[in-house]
């Protein structure tokens, strides 16, 4: 014992060890802000680290090329030893803490911890926030799958959109006309060396601010700040009730990262690493890219949005939205900090999060989507079949030929883009759906050029026998003035 | 050294405890791509059930889990049908060339592994006397007056004696239907029946089995009730 006591007072003689810890993670803080609620920022610098091992690790095997890259994941998926628990905690790392992030801002507003002296601090974690989601998106292209490539594809369309710079925008971050080997390049060295140089450079900044300006302490309804008095006021708390953030006051923290550490390995051990869906190739058409959990609800706003607002959010309201993330601060400048006062800030973080979780659960189920296989490998159940004429059977093979079923499902199986059309008899008459078939509605195209009469007629004719048995089929409300539309060619 | 070695020996089981955990990817969810799939009941289901029926049957086209069927049709029928498609009809060409998404080796093995999926034995008595499921030219060509005789006689029963449905049957005679199905179709559907759906096939349709020049009839009265089909939807 008595030569590692020496040698640590050769290294603190030289290196002021003691100082350092004195300022550092052994300075003071308010007695309340050892809370748990205070533990979001310490556990997202664990996913951190987490994340610049397991990447480094990575990256010895990975190959940012067209050729290599989706083969060198598959490769450490099933050749390397170990490569699939590498890859499955650099996954459950940058999902964690992508979560952790976002309930570490939702704390810090609710608590109104961004407010007078920390406005800066709020303004790098930000920047900080944007640049984790920067890491996950160029992270997910890296995987180069059908998800990346697609995801990849939208980015560039966003891009393109900017005006008067779109093209050569798109064109500086592909580094090609087509994404291609320089467009993987180009995101490998965003990922490796840009962002994370960035992540770092900005954590100095945001931990010295969190060590010049204090950690806020635990808000109290009521307690206004006043800019005039609040740091005498704090230095005063901290002399009263401060203790050290370690050993003393981050024992919560030191709790919640192990836990944290401990949720990350076992998702990686027991559910694994997230397995790339194909290689990045357009030509495979039978495929449904959807993006990673922390990008569903806005691959959801962009799959929704009509057509005329795209321009509109892209160029505006994305950008606006980082605006007001940023000027949080200097919007909000009330000096109450508790969140029972500040009903404006609870309904924000509901509003936001509630809305994000549904577009994310559309992300997730994405019924917009055609499923491009149902036509053929999705069965017409037999409850449909038994019991047809000849020639409803011949409309049911029209049905699923003419693909009808990759946006309509029936009884719930096969695409959602367009209504189930199980009970579609009771809700249109025969001629109506002779109508909807040849000339289309809203999404659905017209099929009169596609199909002769004789198929729309045995189309119609399978469609009109889709109702429950206790509900007959629509009739038209006046008697027929004429048989039906589809029997005049013959 | 000793514990080093000791500590060696403990760790050994862990690592191959690490081999056998839940998260590691299994090479059997593997992404494959559609061309490279050789697995008969991946292929049939990612390309026949829509309309053959997820157990091959009790779909609206043709039972491919009729075991009569199997032992009638030839796997070189079912090979040349899944390749081009039957013009006029809605069976579909799946072969890439003729715009499809299956490759030779695909169809073949969907061709062969019907019979090694669904196949049973069949008496060599049954099917040698069994009406040739192939329409061919050869032989005597049917007669459509003496086909409406038989089909009054071995069909009528359920789908009435003009063929125009009972309420056991639907009809089997309405433009659409015989304007959309091919009469190789119709011979099969004959033949064959549809079991799944209690259709009886040759053997069970009336007193006696139908003899082959008495479905080649029925099927040429059938054709005979076809009449010209309408150009275009749109263009009327």
């Amino acid at each position: 014992m008595k030569i590692f006591a020496s040698i640590y007072q050769w290294l603190d003689d030289r290196l002021a060890l003691g100082r350092l810890y004195d300022q550092s993670i052994g300075h003071r803080i308010p007695a309340s802000a050892s809370s748990w609620f205070y533990v979001f920022g310490s556990a997202t610098l664990a996913c951190l680290a987490i994340q610049l091992v397991t990447g480094t690790c990575l990256a010895l095997v990975y190959v940012p090329s067209p050729e290599f890259a989706y083969a060198s994941i598959e490769y450490l998926d099933y050749t390397q030893p170990f490569g699939w628990l590498l890859r499955g905690l650099h996954f459950w790392g940058s999902n964690f803490m992508v979560a952790l992030v976002t309930i570490h801002m939702i704390q810090v507003f609710l608590f109104g911890a961004y407010k007078y002296p920390r406005e800066l601090t709020w303004v790098v974690g930000s920047t900080l926030f944007l640049c984790v989601i920067a890491m996950a998106f160029t992270g997910q292209g890296l995987r180069f799958d059908q998800d990346g490539y697609w995801g990849l594809e939208i980015v560039m369309s966003i891009l393109g959109r900017i005006p008067f710079v779109g093209m050569e925008a798109t064109h500086l971050v592909q580094g090609s006309p087509i994404i291609s080997g320089a467009t993987l390049s180009r995101f490998f060295t965003i990922h490796v060396f840009v962002v994370p140089a960035v992540i770092i450079s900005l954590l100095v900044i945001h931990i010295r601010l969190v060590l010049l300006m204090g950690i806020s302490e635990y808000p109290v309804a009521g307690k206004k700040i006043d800019p005039e008095t609040y740091r005498e006021d704090y230095e005063k708390l901290v002399e009263r009730t401060g203790e050290r953030l370690m050993p003393e006051g981050g024992g919560k923290d030191l709790v919640f990262t192990a836990l944290i550490l401990t949720a990350i390995v076992t998702c990686a051990v027991v559910i694994g690493p997230k397995i790339p869906n194909g290689p990045a190739d357009p030509s495979l058409i039978h495929t449904v890219p959807r993006p990673d959990f922390y990008f569903l609800s806005l691959f959801a706003v962009f799959a929704l949005m009509p057509p005329y607002m795209e321009s509109f959010s892209i160029v505006y309201l994305l950008p606006l939205s980082i605006v007001i993330l940023f000027a949080v601060p200097f919007i909000s400048r009330g000096q109450e900090r508790h969140w029972s006062k500040r009903p404006g800030a609870i309904i924000t973080v509901v509003l936001v999060m509630t809305s994000l979780v549904i577009l994310a659960y559309e992300g997730l189920t994405s019924p917009w989507s055609p499923h491009m296989n149902a036509w053929s490998g999705v069965p017409i159940q037999p409850q449909f079949v038994q019991g047809r004429t000849p020639l409803e059977h011949v409309g049911a093979t029209i049905v699923q030929g003419k693909q009808c079923r990759n946006c309509h499902s029936i009884d719930g199986t096969g695409g959602k883009r367009g209504p189930d059309l199980s009970g579609v008899a009771t809700r249109l008459t025969y001629n109506q759906l002779v109508r909807q078939v040849l000339q289309g509605d809203g999404n659905m195209p017209a099929f009169g050029r596609h199909l002769s009469p004789y198929e729309v007629t045995a189309l119609v004719s399978f469609l009109h026998t889709l109702h429950p048995e206790n509900e007959p089929p629509s009739q038209n409300s006046a008697p027929e003035a004429a048989p039906p539309l589809s029997t005049d060619p013959y | 050294m000793i514990s080093h070695r000791l500590l060696l020996l403990c760790m050994l089981p862990m690592l191959w405890c690490c081999d056998g955990l839940p998260g590691k990817p299994d090479p059997a969810n593997r992404y494959i791509r559609p061309t490279e799939v050789t697995n008969f009941d991946t292929l049939y289901s990612m390309n026949c059930s829509g309309c053959h029926g997820a157990e091959g049957k009790l779909g609206p086209a043709v039972p491919l889990a009729d075991p009569m069927y199997l032992a009638l049709a030839s796997p070189i029928h079912i090979e040349e049908i899944t390749r081009n498609g039957v013009a006029g009809t809605t069976m579909p060409a799946f072969a890439i060339e003729a715009g499809g998404t299956l490759t030779d080796q695909q169809i073949a093995i969907i061709a062969r592994g019907l019979s090694t999926r669904w196949g049973q034995p069949q008496s060599a008595e049954v099917v040698a006397a069994a009406p040739p499921l192939a329409v061919s030219q050869e032989g005597p060509p049917g007669d459509p007056e003496r086909g409406a005789a038989h089909f009054r006689t071995f069909c009528g029963s359920c789908h009435g004696p003009e063929g125009r449905g009972t309420a056991r049957a639907g009809s089997i005679v309405e433009p659409p239907y015989l304007g959309l199905v091919s009469n190789q179709n119709l011979r099969t559907n004959t033949i064959i029946g549809r079991r799944d759906l209690g259709m009886p096939d040759w053997r069970q349709v009336g007193d006696r089995p139908m003899r082959p020049q008495e479905v080649t009839d029925i099927v040429a009265w059938l054709a005979s009730q076809r009449v010209p089909r309408p150009s275009s939807s749109m263009a009327n």
